[in-house]
């Protein structure tokens, strides 16, 4: 038992301190989490008063083959998301974790695109992939000789490329939260594994990756949170075309609660969205004894 | 390490350097193009009126004619008031969470964690009929209220700042006479500037670049902020890349100013903040 601390405030100050931040808690967080719930049991198109409807809108999701497919779209483009920016992310913290000349104009250099909007990220894809005028299919054609693909058009690549430029955007974030987690590790191992002859690979794979493994966790989570969120960048470069290849939950939550006015359907998918995220978070965090090492 | 090493090191990080900024460099050196150069095949490398009469044509047209000067000045209004509005409720709140001990501490700080990793998505349907039936849409209102409010990471990143302040320093200030008020405006408060600094630089990083707000809230086209009317823009003029160019690059020229010069606070920002859109 701790004893109890002398203390300059009174029982009500931290309240009145919290105030800003609880209403801002239970207005535009707490409060439209629990009404989203409700309105998803209903129909409703905010013109005319709501009708309950029980389980139906999320029958209704279930049954619809276009739903499925945005499902199976979101779970695509996180995929490709998580592995690619965990991946790149890795390499380029490994790349500029080092003393050499400049080596702090290479890490800004990086980060740029992390600070750019996704609007205008995504304006200078368009433009570059664009079929006709687009710089990589120009080079493409004129260097390699090769029929480059419809980018943007293609409705089996489309999901990927976004995902992809989104990865590009995103990578020098994940770089500098790997490089903090890198410089945490202390160099006496690396000086005991090359006394006793280790390559760089084999120090990189015993002693690197397993005394990373907290910030890779935590990088993990981020990452998987932040797949689900990306609303920006595909609608800016496509809409949630060509017919439907690239529209996500988040899109599609988008597209139903404020262009077709179906508050109730769009609900009720914001509340598979929730579920997702929270299930997934869970496994993560259940698994993590069994791959996360700790140092101390 | 030897030279060979060395170059080969340097040749990488050169390449990747090319690959993360040629976009925006091809971008702004574009902005420079009249109409048919931009459209010549093969792609011109030079810009046709770089250095020439008339360099920023393209500049003058969108900022003038195309209103582009308006839409910065929201863009500003909106992210500075959101930010303000951050660094005062998350600063009051992590005071309360550090140096305050009450009932229900936990409980408050754990829903504030919980609930960040929500997407927006979940909860903009209500936010959007609360707005509606306060009469909000069509201002800047809903831009700033929702972020002036609440913040998990600016109020995180002030209780573990004031958590680490020796309490001397606040039993001194206490015994000559500061009531809490006092004590958190005129003591604890000038200490955090570097915190400050940060979370303010991060805040006005999201909501210059947030786009689902802005595109549910605004309809009238004086209002709108700048990463708003780029897409606008886009779909009205979808074959003027010289105009859309120039005014991608606009839109991220200020945030790229501030990143070169404060940027020892963005970078640590970002990795502290965990979540970011």
């Amino acid at each position: 038992m701790k004893r109890a601390q002398f203390s300059w405030y009174r029982p009500w100050h931290p309240w009145i301190f919290l105030i800003p931040t609880l209403i801002g808690l239970f207005v535009f967080r707490l409060g439209p989490m629990i009404a989203s719930f409700f309105i998803s049991f209903t129909e409703w198109d905010i013109l005319t008063d709501p009708e309950w409807i029980g389980l139906t809108n999320y029958i209704d999701l279930f049954e619809d083959p276009d739903f499925l497919q945005i499902l199976g779209n979101t779970f695509e483009f996180s995929l490709v998301y998580v592995v690619g920016v965990m991946f790149f992310g890795l390499l380029l913290a490994v790349l500029v974790n080092s003393k050499l000349k400049g080596i702090t104009f290479f890490r800004s250099a990086y980060f740029v695109p992390v600070v750019t909007s996704s609007v205008a990220v995504g304006l200078v894809w368009n433009w570059l992939l664009s079929p006709n005028y687009g710089l990589i299919n120009a080079v493409l054609e004129a260097v390699f000789k090769v029929t480059p693909p419809s980018w943007l058009g293609d409705r089996n690549i489309v999901l990927i490329v976004v995902a992809m430029v989104q990865v590009w955007k995103m990578a020098g974030y994940y770089m500098i939260l790997f490089l903090a987690g890198l410089q945490e590790i202390p160099n006496m191992y690396y000086e005991a594994a090359k006394i006793d002859g280790a390559s760089k690979f084999q120090s990189f794979k015993k002693i690197t990756l397993p005394l990373l493994t907290p910030t890779t966790f935590f990088v993990f989570t981020i990452a998987i949170i932040n797949s689900f969120k990306s609303f920006e960048i595909i609608y800016t470069m496509t809409q949630g075309g060509p017919s439907n290849a690239t529209n996500t939950l988040v899109y599609s939550i988008y597209l139903n609660g404020f262009l077709f006015y179906k508050t109730g359907y769009a609900s009720a998918m914001a509340y598979v969205l929730l579920v997702i995220v929270a299930i997934i978070t869970y496994i993560n965090f259940i698994l993590k004894k069994r791959w996360v090492k700790y140092q101390y | 390490m030897n030279i060979l090493k060395k170059t080969i090191i340097y040749i990488l990080l050169i390449t990747v350097a090319i690959v993360s900024v040629f976009p925006f460099l091809w971008m702004v050196s574009n902005s420079f193009s009249t109409e048919d150069n931009i459209f010549k095949m093969p792609p011109q490398l030079i810009p046709d009126k770089l250095f020439k009469e008339g360099m920023f044509d393209n500049y003058v047209t969108v900022l003038r004619d195309y209103n582009f000067m308006k839409y910065t000045l929201n863009s500003i209004i909106v992210a500075t008031l959101a930010s303000l509005g951050q660094i005062f409720t998350c600063s009051l709140a992590g005071f309360a969470f550090a140096r305050m001990r009450f009932r229900g501490k936990n409980i408050v700080f754990g829903l504030l964690l919980a609930t960040m990793m929500i997407p927006i998505q979940v909860t903009i349907i209500p936010e959007f009929l609360l707005m509606l039936n306060l009469g909000w849409l069509d201002s800047f209102l809903p831009l700033i209220v929702p972020s002036f409010l609440v913040g998990t990471f600016g109020t995180f990143m002030y209780k573990e700042f004031f958590e680490n302040i020796p309490k001397d320093l606040e039993d001194a200030a206490a015994i000559d006479g500061a009531g809490p008020y006092k004590m958190f405006f005129k003591v604890f408060f000038p200490l955090s500037k570097t915190q400050t600094s940060t979370i303010f630089i991060i805040a006005y990083m999201n909501n210059w670049n947030d786009l689902l707000r802005p595109v549910l809230y605004i309809s009238s086209q004086e209002k709108m902020t700048l990463t708003m009317a780029l897409t606008q823009f886009q779909s009205q003029y979808s074959a003027r890349w010289n105009y859309l160019l120039t005014g991608a690059v606009l839109s991220i020229l200020p945030l790229l100013i501030i990143y070169f010069a404060l940027q020892k606070f963005v970078v640590e920002g970002m990795t502290h903040t965990g979540i970011k859109g």
